[in-house]
């Protein structure tokens, strides 16, 4: 309320006003649950509406058909989006892949990070805690896509990333040096993101605000670091750390380029690569001329002829807004009790 | 005199026994320090530092995917500059970045101003309406279905309520970058900048606020003194990641249009995966760093002009 005038704000201008910048946020509100609206109510439109030339915001017969479809689907084997070149799964296996790279690398990752900010905030001194910030930090400078193709090479022909012509021989024989390759399954996705720069960066700018009279507290009274990050310094943080969890949530809960480069099968494929391959199949197969589609691939026959449209579609972008959603309420819920408690010091 | 000397000894013998026990402590402390930044450390450097020193390796290279490689220097430099889809992709994606942070930088500030000024209840429930997540994959979904040429709604829109003639939308080569850009006008959203935006507004004490109500400033006056130079470290943060992310954008036109038509809405990344599919190795990261200096040279620009905040 601090951007009102304090002394006339019973006067009509400033009521108006008042009134006009709440009805201004509801409106924007809502086009912004615009798409969720579009979303709910195609999921629930029977399949030949969905393709109807004069669309409607609203169907008046509303069908489960999509969500059943799509669960039946999800039970049967041998339908199922495809990569090329692969049988395709049931849709629970994109979906489980999908959950267990997002959960492990949130599991591995902040922890493992969180640490060693706290660790370069309050541990280390001097210029060595300038140096190993700048060695954590230095790589924001560098953008993602320079070390796309590295990190690929590394991911198939670990520990080099060189292509596999320039792998140097082992001393004295012909031979290459033996590599690992872990390409095509979901460490591939998991490994390279543990360490996050972003979230780095601003777990260190929290921990910078902690006072340092806490830790001197806390250190005369002996015990270890470890137990002084885990006992004052962890329940201290939790709104940062419900963010970061909600960032990188949707962040790999969502990613597509990388998994994109280093999957290769259906049965590592998440579901953002599963979504874009069933679309992309459905798009081509020109619903509208079906001798086309004749062309194209058992499973989606199968499902075209079960009546698959932009419904199933739908319901399909629902199931993938589910968790991040979810994960959304449960930090909001952190975020606001740590907040809370930060206020009563 | 004597005692003096023993009470100084005294003194001594108490001064050095928690020197050792400092000594002991500072050094198990030292491998728990260690230990907390090990594993940080050690991902970093074969996920972080590893792959950018071998990108410019790679680069002065051929990269034979089977054959040995061989030194050639900036052959591979020469070709992608060479390249005239290269620069297609280039202005491709400047017009985006241009396009998506200038058109969509500025409404999250202001709904954050306005979201902050009202009272806690009803905030409260608009910020969970604001923030509502919806996956990035969906909304390409949603877009997809309604920019479809013949039975989608924005269609509808154009040829049935406006009487404009049909339009191509994502298969138009010269808008379709325009519609790109287009849903995150119409569906406006704070994002993650809002809730920066808003913690930081949430920091500057009411008493500058009510100062300047009596100097006589209004609404607007008083967000353009106050709020607006509180927001400026976080909104130039911002603008520079945005400019970074803008230009490597990846995801949403490749599911939206897959660079269609005709290379009018490939990106840079959109073309280094192209590179990385057909195996020339020492292209994609030539064409990697090409980015990277670009990228560089406009946030040294950025930089030199926006001035040092003089209060921060």
């Amino acid at each position: 309320m601090v951007l009102f005038p304090k002394v006339g704000r019973k006067q009509l201008k400033v009521r108006l006003a008042w009134w006009l910048m709440v009805g201004l946020l509801c409106f924007g509100v809502l086009t912004h649950l615009f798409p969720f609206y579009i979303m709910i109510v195609t999921s629930i439109t029977p399949a030949a509406e969905t393709l109807s030339t004069t669309p409607t915001l609203w169907t008046f017969h509303p069908t489960l058909a999509a969500w059943k479809l799509i669960f039946q689907w999800t039970a049967n084997t041998g339908q199922g989006a495809l990569i090329a070149g692969s049988a395709a799964e049931p849709f629970w296996v994109y979906f489980w892949n999908s959950f267990f790279m997002t959960s492990v690398t949130l599991i591995v990752s902040i922890p493992i990070v969180s640490m060693a900010a706290y660790a370069t905030s309050k541990l280390l001194r001097g210029p060595l805690a300038r140096w190993t910030f700048m060695y954590f930090i230095a790589t924001l400078m560098v953008p993602f896509a320079v070390t796309l193709l590295p990190s690929l090479l590394l991911v198939n022909f670990f520990p080099f990333a060189l292509p596999y012509g320039s792998i140097p021989n082992l001393p004295g024989t012909y031979q290459p040096f033996p590599t690992a390759s872990f390409v095509d399954t979901l460490w591939a996705i998991i490994i390279p993101g543990i360490f996050n720069a972003y979230n780095y960066l601003i777990f260190k700018g929290y921990f910078d605000t902690i006072p340092n009279s806490i830790l001197q507290a806390a250190r005369v009274d002996g015990g270890s670091e470890f137990n002084i990050f885990r006992r004052i310094v962890f329940p201290m943080s939790i709104p940062v750390y419900a963010v970061i969890a909600w960032i990188q949530f949707s962040a790999v809960w969502d990613s597509f380029l990388w998994p994109q480069l280093v999957i290769q099968s259906n049965s590592k494929a998440p579901t953002s690569l599963a979504i874009y391959t069933l679309m992309n199949d459905f798009v081509n197969s020109g619903i509208m001329d079906r001798a086309t589609a004749l062309s194209h691939d058992a499973a989606m026959q199968a499902a075209l002829a079960s009546g698959l449209s932009w419904n199933g579609l739908m319901v399909l972008g629902l199931l993938q807004t589910l968790p991040i959603f979810i994960v959304f309420i449960l930090c909001r819920e952190y975020l606001l009790r740590g907040v809370r408690i930060q206020g009563l010091k | 005199m004597a005692r003096q000397a023993t009470d100084a000894v005294v003194e001594d013998e108490a001064a050095s026994k928690p020197e050792l026990s400092m000594q002991r402590l500072r050094r198990r402390n030292r491998i728990e320090i260690w230990l907390f930044l090990i594993p940080a450390a050690l991902f970093q450097l074969i996920w972080g530092w590893y792959p950018v020193v071998m990108a410019f390796g790679i680069s002065f290279t051929d990269a034979q995917p089977i054959l040995p490689s061989t030194f050639t220097g900036l052959a591979s430099y020469i070709r992608v500059w060479k390249d005239p889809l290269v620069a297609q992709a280039f202005r491709v994606t400047f017009i985006y970045a241009t396009l998506s942070i200038g058109l969509t930088f500025v409404l999250p500030i202001i709904i954050a101003i306005f979201l902050t000024e009202l009272p806690p209840r009803l905030m409260r429930w608009l910020m969970i309406l604001w923030f509502l997540p919806i996956s990035a994959i969906a909304n390409t979904i949603i877009w997809r279905y309604l920019y479809n040429s013949q039975y989608g709604l924005l269609q509808y829109i154009t040829t049935e309520l406006l009487h404009i003639p049909y339009q191509a939308f994502l298969n138009d080569p010269n808008l379709v970058l325009f519609w790109l850009v287009f849903p995150s006008i119409v569906v406006i959203g704070p994002g993650v900048a809002g809730l920066a935006y808003m913690a930081a507004l949430q920091g500057v004490p009411r008493s500058y606020y009510e100062a300047a109500e009596i100097e006589g400033a209004g609404f607007w006056r008083k967000i353009w003194t106050i709020s607006l130079p509180r927001l400026r470290p976080i909104i130039v943060v911002l603008l520079i990641y945005g400019i970074i992310q803008g230009l490597q954008e990846y995801a949403w036109p490749q599911i939206m249009t897959g660079g269609e038509p005709e290379g009018a809405s490939r990106t840079i990344v959109m073309y280094l995966y192209d590179y990385i599919e057909n195996q020339r190795y020492s292209d994609a990261t030539a064409l990697a760093i090409y980015l990277f200096i670009t990228i560089f040279i406009i946030i040294v620009a950025l930089r030199i002009f926006v001035k040092e905040d003089p209060d921060a």
